[in-house]
């Protein structure tokens, strides 16, 4: 009886459906834009670049690649690192390393500008000793410090997740054992973390892939260049649409392949304890090497976060406070970010638990793809795509600005939002799928009862990313003409276009602590929260 | 002998503190029950190294236990399940408790495995074996590590009678044999009766010993 | 008492009524964000032709001057806008093509427009030169032309991509004016002095702020904000031998407007004294009125020798010649 189940009777009937659902409208919504771009019929009023798309494919995937691999690496060793000392501050640390990725990338370069420039502290310091250090810090080994610096910290941030899931028992049965230092990585960290890793490097490639305006400000000059570049230069100096849309189709579909194989993988045996009270430090060598490593990010990573911080946190601050503007854009940027985050969670979600009750890893890559290839498409063509369509459903551009800032703000999250869910959901899944079923704990009860319960910290750093992406990049209602909408980026981009520089300086540092300040409280809150429920 | 004095477990905000007072001689097997959270788990996280006690001593043979991290304590733990790794081999698990560079490592493993009846179960992943070979292999593990203390918790819950009946009789073979200090909680009437040299009874954070 | 409130109320709407029918036309302008800015010109505007206009004058930015055109473009004869403002000399040509606009009926004779520049569809409300902005204190002798810059090593400048600022595409157009065809073997030998190409003029200045660079692509009026906003005089910009070309904004009234009246209103007030005051302080730009220059902008060097290439010239050639210039990047 069991083998013929037709699929609406199958236990988790409800929540297929909702997720299908969700990957069919984000899918919707992505032909949507296209078409409404290729219908776009725009007479080509100048001579259009050519540019040496083989080229600037051969760029684009050597930067990623690299990217990739270097932030992975950089993850691990820090989210081994992290996962083994315990220090005053560390939450903080951890908070921080979360927020490198979320902050508007010309935050980032910026504060990899003012640690490792020509006049940046490095410089300073070893002038202090009459050192001279002639290398500079643009080029392609720019790009990868800034991509590592965003990428690899996210990375940490995840792994370390995955680490606190090892179960406590596990870990005290590894603990009588004596593993040494490296025996432990191999048998118990490698397991819990190498399930996460392909999505991670999926998004992460991406993400790479498709940088702009670090590859521009750190590249050096065009010879670092993007496919994103090219795309962007179609749309604004010739205005060909055509084109641009071409080159993102192939950006998309060339991105697609490859990620695919990773999204095809199925999760291996994944732990659904918490071992985040249990602390079992490593042998002397190792806990050097860890602080040698934790010392060098904090250097790496938080410093040049840092930088931005302390320069913004200057004169500049209080004549950006007193401004009613600001506080206004405070606002409006806390209201998106809060229902982006909201929707980003319901999202993730909807799309999680339904691929865990698939098998087939056809259906469960069908779920995924969707959300993977948003983040593909250019900013631009977004932009443009969202603007015709709106205009097309005759609804004024600017009042519906604010909705299609939450969506796409909140679709933009969603790979991030999946890729700290899922784990958490497949390892629960695995745990209690028969005792569920045989409970005939459907949809929202098991929810609930059993999952939500179990994955407060997860749901809590899923609402941070959601919140912290929407408090970003306004790039895709450009096009819209709000003068009167303002948010804290937007600000930010629009003090530094107009010579503003502390301004920008200070408003950026507030980004970054609205984000540290996320990061930091949203786990534990949603946490305590779950618990008070259960 | 494994001798607990006063050891103490109290957080702050409980109003109940543990306190532990035992002795295990070599060769004996010594079995704690009581009702569910009386603090069994307690004990042996304390002996093991993963809690601190706020006071009291915990020795063997007169060496102080407590300043060892549980890395460095002799003493081998088995829980009711996830004793092993089950992304790994039945081997592999049994390669963890040696060192890396054992050069006899494998003849140690087909031993171990030989003496708790699984002799060919070497290759096979421990995924894919019963619970009662679980913890049968497991038991082969702290065969291999040779540490005197050995203490298992709730270690036959899991299992079927039959099976269980067979585990006990290992337990009780190897503890005669290598002259471990073996200390078991549970609450199974079986272990008491086939097993217990010594009983205790766990109580409001106090070890009463029972008459058997 | 209640009987009076509710009668006020019912007054009150009734007097609202017909105020509502009559209601005052709005004036739609797209322009680039800068513009439409709290600090910058449009605030002033608005408050400033609203008085004497009887109609709403509304600004809409987009993030760029090319945006704004763009988005013209993609509404076509729908779209609400009457005034495209902010479009600079080197998309005005193509800004023509598109036929979208039409002649204005403004008296731009008295206008003082550097080349003469006049449009019969578009009008120039102020202007500026590039040059290369650098920081007194740290570089006492600043090259004197692209050909000393070129030939000091020691030298790093930043720049902004031709292909997505409007600076940048002044500098490629500067080259070319000042080298013509011999821009392509220009290029290479200024290539190596570049630290990067920017996406945005913001970007690159804040490298320069920052201390990476020793000179920046911006405006000759760029150290008047230093200068008159933050008391800081040591930003100067550098006079170069081969002259500096020249950006020339301006305004056009697209030909679906139904406000055509109003539109030229409009860009009549905006080059008048009135308007032009707000400009040099807020857009940090050169005035097309003859009015007195606010203290602060009589420090800033003022270019004997300008550079402009026609619109059509332009238009034509910007993409191979932006093609040329990118390659000596490689």
């Amino acid at each position: 009886m069991n083998k013929a189940a037709p699929f609406f009777r199958t236990f988790d009937f409800p929540r297929r459906v909702i997720g299908l659902a969700i990957a069919a409208g984000i899918t919707a919504l992505m032909l949507m834009i296209f078409l409404a771009v290729s219908r776009a019929d725009i007479p080509l009023s100048s001579s259009s670049l050519q540019p040496d798309i083989p080229h600037l494919v051969r760029m684009s995937l050597i930067q990623a690649a690299l990217t990739t691999a270097l932030s992975l690496g950089v993850g691990i060793a820090l989210a081994w690192a992290l996962n083994r000392l315990r220090f005053f501050g560390r939450q903080l640390v951890v908070s921080l390393f979360a927020t490198a990725i979320v902050a508007p990338a010309i935050v980032v370069a910026l504060g990899v500008i003012a640690l490792w420039g020509r006049a940046g502290w490095i410089n300073g310091l070893l002038s202090a000793f009459s050192l001279d250090w002639n290398g500079s810090i643009f080029g392609l080994h720019g790009i990868l410090l800034a991509h590592t610096i965003l990428n690899g910290a996210f990375a940490a941030h995840i792994l370390l997740a995955r680490l606190e899931t090892i179960p406590a028992r596990k870990l005290k049965t590894a603990q009588s054992l004596a593993l040494s230092p490296l025996r432990r990585f191999m048998v118990l960290d490698w397991p819990a973390i190498s399930s996460s890793l392909p999505p991670l490097g999926a998004i992460i490639f991406l993400l790479a892939f498709t940088s702009f305006p670090i590859v521009l400000i750190l590249g050096g000059g065009p010879a670092n260049q993007t496919l994103e570049v090219a795309i962007y230069s179609y749309v604004r100096l010739s205005f060909d649409l055509r084109a641009a849309l071409n080159l993102a189709l192939v950006q998309l579909v060339l991105c697609l392949l490859i990620v695919l194989p990773a999204l095809l993988m199925t999760p291996s045996l994944a732990d659904a304890g918490t071992s985040r009270h249990l602390h079992w430090p490593d042998n002397k060598n190792a806990r050097i090497l860890q602080w040698l490593i934790l010392l060098l990010a904090l250097v790496g990573f938080g410093l040049p976060l840092l930088a931005v911080l302390v320069n913004g946190l200057g004169p500049g601050l209080f004549g950006v406070l007193v401004q009613p503007r600001f506080w206004q854009a405070a606002l409006t940027s806390l209201s998106i970010g809060t229902a982006s985050a909201i929707l980003t969670l319901a999202l993730a979600l909807g799309l999680a638990t339904a691929r865990n009750s698939f098998a087939s890893p056809l259906a469960r890559t069908a779920l995924a793809l969707p959300a993977f290839a948003y983040l593909v498409i250019p900013a631009l063509v977004l932009s443009l795509g969202f603007f015709l369509a709106v205009r097309k459903l005759q609804i004024p551009p600017a009042d519906a600005a604010p909705f299609v800032l939450i969506l796409a703000n909140a679709l933009l999250a969603l790979p991030f939002a999946i890729s700290v869910l899922a784990p958490a959901l497949t390892a629960i899944d695995r745990r209690y799928r028969r005792t569920a079923r045989s409970l005939a704990l459907g949809g929202f009860t098991r929810w609930r009862l059993v999952e939500w319960p179990l994955m407060g910290r997860a749901v809590g750093i899923a609402l941070a990313f959601g919140f912290c992406f929407s408090l970003g990049d306004l790039g895709v209602i450009a096009l819209f003409g709000t003068s009167e909408f303002s948010t804290l980026p937007w600000l930010m981009f629009r003090a530094l276009g107009a010579y503003r520089t502390n301004d920008a300086a200070a408003i950026a540092s507030v980004l970054l602590l609205l984000t540290l300040v996320a990061f930091w409280a949203l786990p534990p809150l949603m946490k305590k929260l779950s618990h008070a429920r259960s | 002998m494994l001798e607990a004095e006063q050891l103490t477990f109290a957080q702050p905000g409980q109003p109940l503190s543990y306190v532990y007072d035992l002795q295990v001689a070599p060769g004996e097997i010594v079995v704690v029950t009581g009702i569910s959270g009386a603090g069994k788990s307690t004990l042996l996280d304390l002996i093991a190294g993963f809690l601190s006690p706020t006071a009291g001593a915990l020795s063997l043979n007169g060496d102080d236990l407590l300043v060892l991290p549980p890395e460095k304590r002799p003493v081998s733990i088995l829980f009711q399940q996830d004793n092993l790794f089950e992304h790994l081999s039945v081997a592999k698990n049994l390669a963890l408790a040696l060192p890396a560079n054992d050069r006899q490592a494998k003849e140690k493993i087909a031993n171990a495995l030989d003496e708790v009846g699984l002799a060919d179960y070497g290759p096979r992943r421990a995924h894919d074996i019963s619970g009662g070979q679980k913890q049968r292999v497991a038991l082969a593990r702290t065969l291999l590590r040779q540490k005197p203390v050995l203490l298992l918790d709730e270690p036959f819950a899991s299992l079927d009678d039959e099976t269980a009946r067979e585990m006990r009789a290992l337990v009780r073979c190897l503890t005669d044999a290598n002259q471990w200090h073996t200390l078991i909680v549970s609450h199974a009437k079986e272990d008491v009766r086939q097993l217990a040299d010594r009983l205790y009874n766990l109580f409001e954070g106090r070890l009463n010993p029972e008459v058997l | 008492m209640l009987t009076r409130l509710v009668l006020t109320f019912t007054l009150a709407l009734a007097a609202s009524a017909p105020a509502l029918a009559q209601q005052n036309p709005t004036l739609t302008v797209y322009t680039y964000d800068a513009f439409a800015a709290d600090w910058g010109p449009g605030p002033a505007l608005k408050t400033g032709f609203e008085q004497t206009c009887a109609c709403t004058l509304e600004f809409v930015a987009a993030d760029s001057s090319i945006g704004a055109l763009r988005r013209v473009q993609l509404e076509g004869e729908n779209t609400n806008a009457d005034i495209v403002l902010g479009l600079d000399t080197s998309i005005v040509g193509e800004a023509l093509a598109t036929g979208l606009f039409a002649p204005h009926k403004v008296d731009t004779g008295a206008l003082r427009v550097p080349e003469n520049w006049r449009s019969p569809v578009f009008v120039p409300f102020d202007y500026g030169y590039f040059a290369m902005v650098y920081n007194t204190e740290l570089m006492p002798t600043p090259p004197t032309s692209f050909e000393k810059l070129a030939g000091n090593p020691d030298l790093k400048i930043v720049i902004q991509d031709p292909r997505s600022s409007t600076p940048g595409m002044g500098l490629m157009l500067w080259i070319k004016a000042a080298y013509g065809d011999d821009a392509e073997e220009a290029w290479p030998e200024i290539a190596p002095r570049v630290l990067t190409l920017t996406r945005s003029w913001s970007e690159a200045y804040a490298l320069f702020l920052a201390g990476e660079a020793d000179m920046v692509l911006s405006y000759t009026t760029s150290p008047a904000y230093h200068l008159m906003v933050e008391n800081d005089p040591r930003f100067a910009a550098a006079p170069f031998r081969e002259g500096h070309y020249t950006q020339i904004e301006v305004a056009g009234i697209l030909s679906s407007s139904p406000n055509k009246q109003l539109a030229n209103d409009f860009l009549t007030y905006l080059i008048s004294p009135e308007a032009q005051v707000f400009i040099p302080t807020t857009n940090w730009m050169y005035p097309v009125a003859d009015i007195e220059l606010p203290a602060g902008f009589d420090t800033l060097f003022v270019p004997q020798k300008t550079l402009l290439l026609d619109d059509e010239t332009v238009t034509e050639n910007a993409a191979r010649w932006i093609g040329e210039m990118l390659k000596s990047f490689e």
